[in-house]
């Protein structure tokens, strides 16, 4: 019989698959690392495998690390910028000696090795390095790679048997990633440090350690902090216009919305004055929608949880991590808005039917009101939309799973849904030579509202009956004024959708790069001032101060490795969600004073700005689609790092005057 | 016909205003043998364009005589409404867009100056609200699926940006060719007049019938000709120091 070893990325995923391949039926054996085990049993992978002998195990994460060698691990000597082209070296580290160990038995007496990572870049790249340490022991080894992106049982043994090969590009995107943060992080981490803490003060004892995505996180952080703190309030005026009819007080809003001038705004009432009528120019009653929601992405997931569901983002990953390997909903990490044509939702939302809460709406989708989601622009070719795979009831998950879990049916079962619809009423005047609107909505058909309390659609009074070319004498005509007010301070849904838009980290690595900011203590958060707690669930989706969580959690990770790092591990330690209002992001002073003195001394390529990083992620797709080679994006993307630095060094004084400025002279 | 009366006609033709002869006596005998009267006329014009209006003996007396502001136009402030009895000439010494805090341009001119709106190096921001109520029936589904992605973040801020131009308020400062100054207000949204479109020192035709009320002009695209030009002297000046004008405005002090 042929033999054949199963390698999952996380020992969680190797049960759950075996389960499933063995029907229940499976041997478990011990392995000299605590966690991970082997299972046992036969399966049938068909053609040319047949029916073979299965061993199924895992590693926890990636398998290897990059360093540089010994000669480069002192800080004194040679100066930071040699590690850009310093020898690195590979190598299975302690704690993973074990798990390689028992990768290269298991290989030895087998045919073929299938891997069982998850489908993605990192996936890709941790699938190659257990194929080399594989290797090693069995060089006739053939290698395949199953692709899956739940661990439902059909969609396992589909993916079973039709195995794949591994993608070299996506793995030689990532180790150049990890090579690139390497080389980089280190040479920056110890240029900051080496050269700040004989400046003294608070600054003495510090590692002032630099990541290119995280110090762009921090330039969004420091930027809007700026735009707040030196926000100048401007007085404005406008004209309001209100007439009752039938009772109902109309609110007209003025087409130029608001004037900064006191003049204009104060000659153009009196038109309005003088003209005494208003005549009626327009009315308009016509069907409107309130659109439902995109098939969910990672980033939108991460938004929405900081919004509603009083998460931080790493919390929010975290939790969709346990409910994706318990099997209750597809791989949390996906670029992906639009679901496949082919695929059947019906039975997924049929899985929906039995639960309390929302059975009765998912059976009156089965029932005939299913209708096919909308379709996004985005599609990463690996993974669906966020969905449920299967039910999961409530006494079997935690509090945070539960909320999660139901945000995710929710959203899932309103994208199957129809849109609200609703009737829009609009009514126009013309007053003096001034356009005036009211506008009345009714909203007649919630649907898919019924099921997603995370966004509201209320409906104003009905108009009174206006009719084109009429004549009336407005109630009230006024001048008012105001002030402008400044921008809050970044939430952390702002903060990703920054991320985001300026393509910083992956979907999967964004909500790492907002705590390590904090664990740096070059950011934390504050309770947002003077505004009441919104329940999120009731609260409006067009409001963007609702329920972030409290953005706490502090799990250090290994210096300046990007991505992943402790993917898999329970994180989210030591914090617990806010139970306040949203918490919005502030810069220490210290993470002022590195973005400034960044910022102060060539902004063309500052390093707190996002271009660098952006064009380095574009690098990344670009081996992926074999438009590049690692090689290549090597070398480009550490010449332009160097030039940075050659710079910094030049202009290094613009950085020690920010940090005099802000950390030694508010000492 | 003269060459000097032949160039009054051709601009006069083009609602120009009409220099003085000696002017284009100088103009016409600049070079010798003279240039075919069309090249002349796109001189004159040209020129005439890029002159400071209120210059001695640049334009024909007669035409100044009919073309200047009613005396003491802008100082009529307790009047309520009267029309213009003639058409003026006039030239742009300032815009500016009221429908904008000076905040938000001060901002923006800053992002200018760190070199953010340069290709490659441009910074996406939040749109300043989340607009996403209800939506209308007739826009497309593929417009609305973009608000997920990186694009659509652009897009949305773009497409804000549009709808505040298409809806600004500007205020001019306009002078006339014996140099009274008048402030000009738009009524109706017209076209040119923008930040960035109107150059200081560009000549605009206010037609006869044009509403004055409290000693400022209402601008109206059927009643405001721009005919265009420019004062390098001035415009160059106006927009290297629009950002100091608008901090000073606010009473911001620079960081």
């Amino acid at each position: 019989m042929t033999r054949i070893l199963c390698v999952a990325e996380k020992p969680s995923i190797a049960k759950a698959v075996a389960g499933h391949l063995s029907g229940g039926q499976f041997q478990t054996q011990n392995t000299r690392d605590t966690f991970v085990k082997n299972y046992l049993f036969d399966f049938d992978f068909g053609p040319p495998w047949g029916h073979s002998s299965v061993t199924m195990t895992s590693v926890k994460g990636h398998l290897t690390t990059m360093d540089f060698t010994a000669e480069h691990q002192r800080w004194d000597y040679p100066p930071p910028d040699r590690l850009f082209d310093a020898p690195l070296r590979t190598f299975v580290p302690d704690d993973s000696k074990n798990i390689a160990k028992n990768i290269e038995d298991q290989a030895r007496r087998a045919t073929a090795l299938f891997i069982w990572t998850d489908c993605d870049r990192e996936g890709e790249h941790i699938g190659s390095e257990i194929r080399d340490v594989a290797k090693k022991s069995n060089s006739r080894l053939e290698v395949k790679r199953a692709r899956f992106s739940n661990i439902e049982r059909a969609h396992i043994l589909t993916a079973a048997r039709r195995l794949i090969t591994l993608d070299e590009k996506q793995a030689d995107a990532v180790a150049a990633r990890i090579e690139l943060d390497l080389r980089i992080g280190y040479a920056f981490t110890r240029f900051l440090t080496l050269n700040l803490r004989p400046m003294g003060g608070p600054l003495t004892d510090l590692l002032i350690s630099y990541g290119s995505c995280q110090f762009p996180t921090l330039g969004f952080v420091v930027d809007r902090y700026f735009r707040v703190k030196n926000f100048v309030p401007e007085e404005f005026w406008a004209i309001k216009v209100m007439h009752e009819r039938d009772d109902i007080k109309v609110n007209f809003s003025w087409a130029r919305h608001r004037l900064f001038d006191r003049m204009t705004v104060v000659i153009l009432y009196e038109r309005c004055i003088s003209a005494k009528t208003a005549k009626v120019s327009k009315v308009q009653e016509k069907p409107t929608k309130k659109w439902k929601p995109l098939p969910l992405t990672t980033v939108e997931f991460q938004k929405m949880a900081t919004r509603f569901l009083r998460l931080t983002g790493q919390e929010a990953m975290n939790v969709a991590e346990r409910l994706y390997t318990k099997g209750f909903i597809s791989y949390p990490r996906t670029e992906t808005d639009r679901f496949d044509k082919g695929m059947n939702l019906r039975a997924l939302v049929q899985k929906q039917t039995q639960d309390a809460r929302w059975g009765q709406f998912a059976q009156n989708l089965v029932d005939g009101a299913l209708r096919q989601p909308r379709q996004g622009r985005n599609d990463d070719k690996a993974h669906p939309p966020i969905h449920p795979v299967i039910y999961a009831a409530p006494t079997v998950l935690d509090e945070k799973e539960k909320k999660v879990y139901e945000f995710i049916v929710r959203r899932f079962l309103a994208c199957c849904s129809e849109d609200a619809k609703g009737v829009a009423s609009d009514v126009e005047i013309e007053y003096g030579d001034e356009m005036f609107t009211a506008h009345g909505v009714i909203v007649l058909e919630r649907n898919y509202l019924d099921v997603y309390p995370y966004e509201n659609w209320t409906g104003t009074a009905m108009l009174p009956k206006f009719t084109l070319g009429e004549r009336f004498e407005p109630t009230q005509a006024l001048i008012t004024e105001g002030k402008t007010t400044a921008p809050g301070y970044l939430t952390e849904a702002d903060l990703i959708s920054l991320m985001d838009a300026n393509g910083i980290g992956t979907d999967a690595s964004m909500a790492d790069h907002i705590e390590k900011i904090q664990t740096r203590e070059y950011a934390r958060t504050v309770e947002r001032a003077g505004r009441g707690v919104n329940e999120g669930a009731d609260a409006d989706a067009d409001n963007d101060n609702d329920g972030a969580g409290g953005a706490r959690g502090g799990r250090g990770r290994g210096r300046g490795r990007g991505g992943r790092g402790s993917r898999g591990r329970r994180g989210g330690r030591g914090g617990g969600s806010g139970r306040g209002g949203v918490r919005e992001f502030v810069p220490t002073s210290l993470g002022v004073a590195l973005i400034e003195g960044f910022d102060r001394m060539h902004f063309e390529t500052s390093l707190g700005k996002p271009f660098l990083r952006k064009e380095m992620e574009l690098q990344m797709k670009a081996i992926c689609e074999g438009r590049t080679t690692k090689q290549m994006v090597l070398r480009e993307s550490i010449s332009k790092y160097r030039h940075v630095y050659d710079q910094s060094c030049e202009e290094l004084n613009v950085l020690k005057d920010a940090c005099r400025q802000y950390i030694l002279a508010a000492q | 016909m003269d060459i000097t009366t032949q160039l009054q006609t051709a601009l006069r033709s083009h609602s120009l205003p009409i220099p003085s002869h000696t002017w284009l006596q100088t103009l016409s005998s600049s070079r010798t043998p003279p240039p075919p009267l069309a090249s002349l006329i796109a001189t004159a014009r040209t020129r005439l364009l890029a002159s400071d209006l209120t210059t001695p003996s640049l334009l024909d007396s007669s035409y100044v005589a009919t073309h200047a502001l009613p005396a003491n136009l802008a100082q009529q402030t307790s009047i309520p409404e009267s029309r213009l009895g003639r058409d003026v000439v006039v030239q742009v010494l300032d815009v500016e867009n009221l429908s904008r805090s000076r905040w938000e341009q001060v901002e923006e001119l800053e992002a200018i100056e760190r070199g953010e709106q340069t290709r490659g190096r441009q910074v996406i921001r939040l749109p300043a609200a989340n607009e996403n109520g209800e939506e209308g029936v007739g826009v497309s589904v593929g417009d609305a699926a973009a608000t997920q992605t990186q694009a659509g973040a652009a897009t949305q801020v773009a497409r804000e940006s549009e709808r505040q131009a298409r809806n600004a308020t500007h205020k001019l400062v306009l002078q006339d060719c014996k140099g009274a100054k008048i402030f000009g207000i738009e009524l109706v949204r017209v076209e040119r007049i923008a930040i960035g479109k109107l150059n200081i020192g560009e000549k605009v035709l206010i037609r006869a019938g044009t509403r004055v009320a409290r000693g400022v002009l209402l601008l109206e695209p059927a009643q405001c000709l721009v005919l265009g030009g420019k004062v390098e002297a001035w415009h160059k000046p106006w927009m290297e120091e629009r950002l100091a004008r608008l901090r000073d405005a606010v009473g911001a002090d620079r960081r």
